[in-house]
């Protein structure tokens, strides 16, 4: 069944159309890869789904229920949570501060908040930081912070935006384990990422935006072998 | 890698020291009026607890949270004038109407919040003294219910009795005292329940960041509108408190501007959102500038004879000081910004840290 | 009819020296984005020099402009210099708090030095007036908004035909591009305060005829420039002076009809609906 289904989604700042009329589907427990060049209009889609702002067109439907118009709060709750490709630490909180706060969404208990904060920090390997404010970590830590915060609200369906970015290759392969491991673990994600390799690698599935459009969707070997897709990506980055 | 400053790390659970050392603290307390004879010394207490009231109050909103109300003598001046008001025009005493204070301010927190919390940064600065500056002008005009500028005086405060025995008449301080103490152990007591708590942690990640916060499943509306509630009930009480004690007031003392930068100012300095900074403040604030005030700066300096009392200065001094107490508040504010950024009380911890971790 | 006309035109008059106000708060904005909570401070010292130069050596208050804009310049300049620069990256609140510790200074000090009684500078022309198309006018009124305007038209030459005046635009639309383009941003900004406070300095000069001057009168000016800039859209000089007219114009009507005790709230309710419904200003783009 579909998880999340995007209709005819068109996103306008002014006169700019940084979506127009995307569709696509996530089926339940995939990993989904979104690509394309900058300014492809994929944290814009990420903005719309997830409450930031409504969409201009088109419908965004999770588990069957429309989302349009909802809040980000309540997006949350909802089961969907989504990182930021600038990463957003509450910089005078402590990591696991952070990450409780993330628990909370479920619990009222400052206690339990403490146990699924605890749980997820060492899910993403950062045990020995649980006391450190959270704005002096150094980036790799802090995307890993990012990922741990919004599992610890317990979502059905991830978006991560960009989290590999600025990343060393050891870095990079840890958050590659990191993603599958939350797979098996059965929540559904869709992932940005620039890195080919590495989207390559883990995406079941993969749709390609280029100025605001789909210019393409398949599964790995379909999209690299695809003519559009290829020159969409020549033509912007060499 | 940069440790939090203590102040900020959510510690879990007391040492006992603190907590003898606390309770030491608060047993002085409640004997200080018994140990000390002095009027004066009971009323600059009396002072500078109204001050840990609502400066306190204002830190839960604006420490915590980081909505940054400039606009907070909307909010003692309603506690102010719902007291002074029932009690002078319905007779209704004041233990009674600062529950009517606490119960509009509330109603006016909730309006004001559902408005001005959709401004974010300078824009909510700007609304919020501008909700105040509504506040005072019509104060000023509505004078058939406030007295408009010439303030509400107090003729007298009737005995305050339970079940026939007269607990207090409020002739001397001590009332008044009692009651500011009780006031300020409720506020902290209060705002450590807030930082123990869910709402603490949602508090601190609107501060934060708020679209983060927003992100991870907090519905801004509620939460910063809860924390307004508790701050603007509380700083009502302060302005009840400060009602009945000073006995009069007017549009320009209880709903100015100034009131609300001296309520930010006592923050900042102390330490902004942590417990015990709007203490420091308080305690740095209130007897300073009661010292200028009283004079008791300008005659130190003529005996210490720095000055001397018949020159041009000396005179100058005595004359003119007492009326600059709030030339100080500017002062320690500038200090304060460019060179503690976490107050008087981050200052010191930072300092203590740097000194631990030179000494490890 | 004739009531109308003569608040209207009042209005107008004294817009402009509100207009005089907003320009400086919107050019100190649009090149740091530091809201100046001590403009209106800026403002009274403008009127105390303005009071002492014609008390102690009877220089009409405006002729007097032609020294305190300089030495308003000079201030404004060494304010930035010394404190607003080393907190530009801080907090908009830190920035804010600084800056309302430094008014509460200045107005204290005027304090201190002058007492807080009222004074009142009372010139030949003070309370004359002058006939517009049959209506009669405050003449202080007239002659101020006649300097206010051509200082205002002196500015806008500035900011537009000068190189100076140029790249101190460039810097309010983007700091960092102004930078790489080789543009001294520091400069900028200090001649930036400077601006600002010498306008609100010339403000407090041209008002002093006919306002009681006093060290608090600073804070209600300040209010009213933020009403101002906030109408007009934070940043925009077009936008100040629009709005300070209008603000000019609220004023004096509203205090003809309902009384010159609400014409306050008319400006703050007008103010709260702006931030509201349109906090890029009535002349800004709407962001929706
Ligand atoms: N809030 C906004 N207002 C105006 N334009 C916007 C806004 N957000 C994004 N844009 C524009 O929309 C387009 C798509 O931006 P978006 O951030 O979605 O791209 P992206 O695919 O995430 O790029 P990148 O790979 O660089 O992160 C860009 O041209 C951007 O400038
Ligand atoms: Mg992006």
């Amino acid at each position: 069944m579909a998880i999340l289904e995007i209709k005819h989604v068109s996103k306008f700042f002014g006169g700019l159309a940084a979506n127009s009329d995307v569709s696509f589907a996530l089926e339940e427990g995939m990993i989904m890869g979104l690509i394309g060049p900058n300014g492809a209009g994929k944290t814009t889609l990420f903005n719309c789904i997830t409450g930031y702002y409504p969409p201009s067109r088109g419908e965004i439907l999770f588990k069957g229920r429309r989302m349009n118009g909802l809040n980000p709060d309540k997006v949350c709750k909802l089961g969907m949570a989504r990182t930021w490709q600038k990463v957003r630490p509450l910089a005078r909180m402590s990591v696991v501060d952070n990450v409780m706060v993330g628990a909370l969404c479920r619990t009222n208990s400052l206690k339990t908040a403490r146990e699924m904060a605890m749980e997820q920090i060492r899910v993403v390997r950062l045990e020995h930081r649980v006391n450190v404010a959270a704005g002096g970590l150094p980036i790799g830590e802090r995307k890993k912070l990012e990922v741990a915060r919004v599992l610890a609200t317990r979502p059905e369906l991830l978006l991560l935006d960009e989290v590999m970015g600025g990343l060393n290759p050891a870095e990079s392969d840890e958050i590659i384990r990191l993603i599958l491991e939350i797979r098996k673990s059965g929540i559904t994600q869709m992932v940005i990422e620039h890195d080919m390799k590495a989207i390559m690698r883990i995406s079941d599935r993969i749709v390609v935006l280029n100025s605001g459009e789909k210019l393409a969707e398949g599964n790995p070997s379909e999209i690299v072998s695809n003519p559009d897709v290829v020159a969409a990506y020549l033509g912007s980055e060499h | 890698m940069r440790m939090l400053p203590q102040s900020l790390v959510n510690k879990r659970g007391a040492s006992p020291v603190r907590v003898v050392l606390t309770l030491a603290v608060v047993a002085l307390l409640f004997f200080f009026p018994r140990l000390v004879e002095s009027t004066y010394a009971l009323h600059i207490m009396i002072l500078i607890f109204i001050s840990i009231i609502m400066g306190s109050s204002w830190n839960i909103l604006g420490g915590y949270t980081g909505q940054y109300s400039v606009g907070h003598a909307a909010y003692f001046g309603v506690g102010a004038y719902m007291t002074m008001m029932l009690l002078q025009f319905k007779q209704i005493p004041p233990w009674y109407g600062m529950w009517a204070g606490m119960a509009a301010a509330l109603l006016t927190a909730l309006v004001i919040g559902t408005i001005c919390f959709r401004l974010r940064g300078p824009y909510f600065v700007l609304a919020s003294i501008a909700v105040a500056e509504i506040f005072r002008v019509t104060t000023l005009n509505l004078k058939e219910i406030t007295n408009g500028a010439e303030g509400i005086l107090a003729t007298e405060l009737p005995p305050l009795r339970i079940g026939g025995t007269v607990i207090t008449d409020f002739l001397t301080k001590v009332p008044f005292y009692y009651a500011g103490l009780v006031c300020v152990l409720l506020i902290i007591a209060i705002s450590l329940g807030v930082q123990h708590s869910k709402l603490g942690y949602y508090f601190q990640a609107i501060r934060e960041d708020q679209d983060a916060a927003h992100s991870l499943g907090i519905n801004l509306t509620v939460y910063k509108n809860a924390a307004l509630a508790i701050s603007a009930v509380f700083t009502s009480l302060a302005g009840s408190l400060y009602a009945i004690y000073v006995g009069f007031i007017d549009p320009t003392t209880v709903l100015a501007l100034d009131l609300s930068v001296q309520i930010v100012l006592i923050c900042i300095i102390g330490g902004i959102g942590t417990i015990f900074g709007p203490v420091i403040g308080a305690l740095v604030l209130i007897p300073l500038s009661e010292a200028l005030r009283s004079n008791v700066i300008a005659e130190g300096l003529i005996k210490s004879g720095l000055v001397n009392a018949e020159s041009g200065v000396g005179t100058f001094l005595t004359d003119h000081l007492s009326h600059a107490h709030v030339l100080i508040y500017g002062i320690l504010v500038v200090i304060v910004i460019l060179y503690m950024p976490d107050g008087v009380l981050g200052f010191f911890s930072n300092l203590a840290a740097k000194r631990n971790r030179g000494n490890a | 009819m004739t009531i109308f006309l003569q608040s209207l035109i009042s209005g107008i008059l004294i817009g402009g020296v509100y207009a005089l106000i907003g320009i400086g708060l919107t050019i100190i904005f649009g090149v740091m984005r530091v809201i100046n909570f001590a403009h209106g401070d800026l403002l009274m010292l403008g009127m105390y020099a303005t009071y002492f130069l014609f008390t102690l050596l009877g220089v009409d208050p405006f002729v007097s402009i032609v020294f305190t804009i300089p030495l308003m310049f000079l201030y404004g300049g060494v304010l930035q210099k010394v404190f607003i620069n080393r907190i530009l990256n801080s907090l908009p609140q830190n920035q804010i708090l600084l800056t309302i510790g430094l008014g509460l200074i200045m107005s204290n000090a005027v304090m201190l030095a002058f007492t807080s009684d009222y004074k009142i500078l009372t010139t030949s022309y003070s309370s004359g007036s002058v006939d517009i198309l049959g209506i009669s006018v405050s003449q202080p009124l007239v002659i101020s908004f006649v300097i206010t305007a051509a200082i205002t038209a002196l500015l806008y030459w500035f900011l537009l035909k000068t190189d100076t005046g140029q790249a101190i635009r460039a810097t309010a639309q983007d700091r960092e591009a102004a930078q790489l383009m080789g543009i001294n941003v520091k400069r900028m900004s200090i001649i930036a305060f400077g601006l600002g406070a010498s306008l609100a300095g010339t403000a407090g000069a041209l008002i002093s005829p006919t306002y009681y001057i006093f060290p608090q009168v600073g804070s209600s000016f300040t209010l009213k420039a933020f009403v101002i800039t906030v109408l007009g859209g934070m940043g925009s000089i077009v936008g100040a002076t629009l709005g300070g007219i209008l603000i000019g114009i609220a004023e004096s009507i509203g205090g003809v009809y309902l009384g010159s005790g609400w014409k306050e709230v008319i400006v703050f309710v007008l103010f709260l609906l702006v931030l509201l419904f349109k906090p890029s200003g009535l002349m800004g783009k709407s962001n929706a």
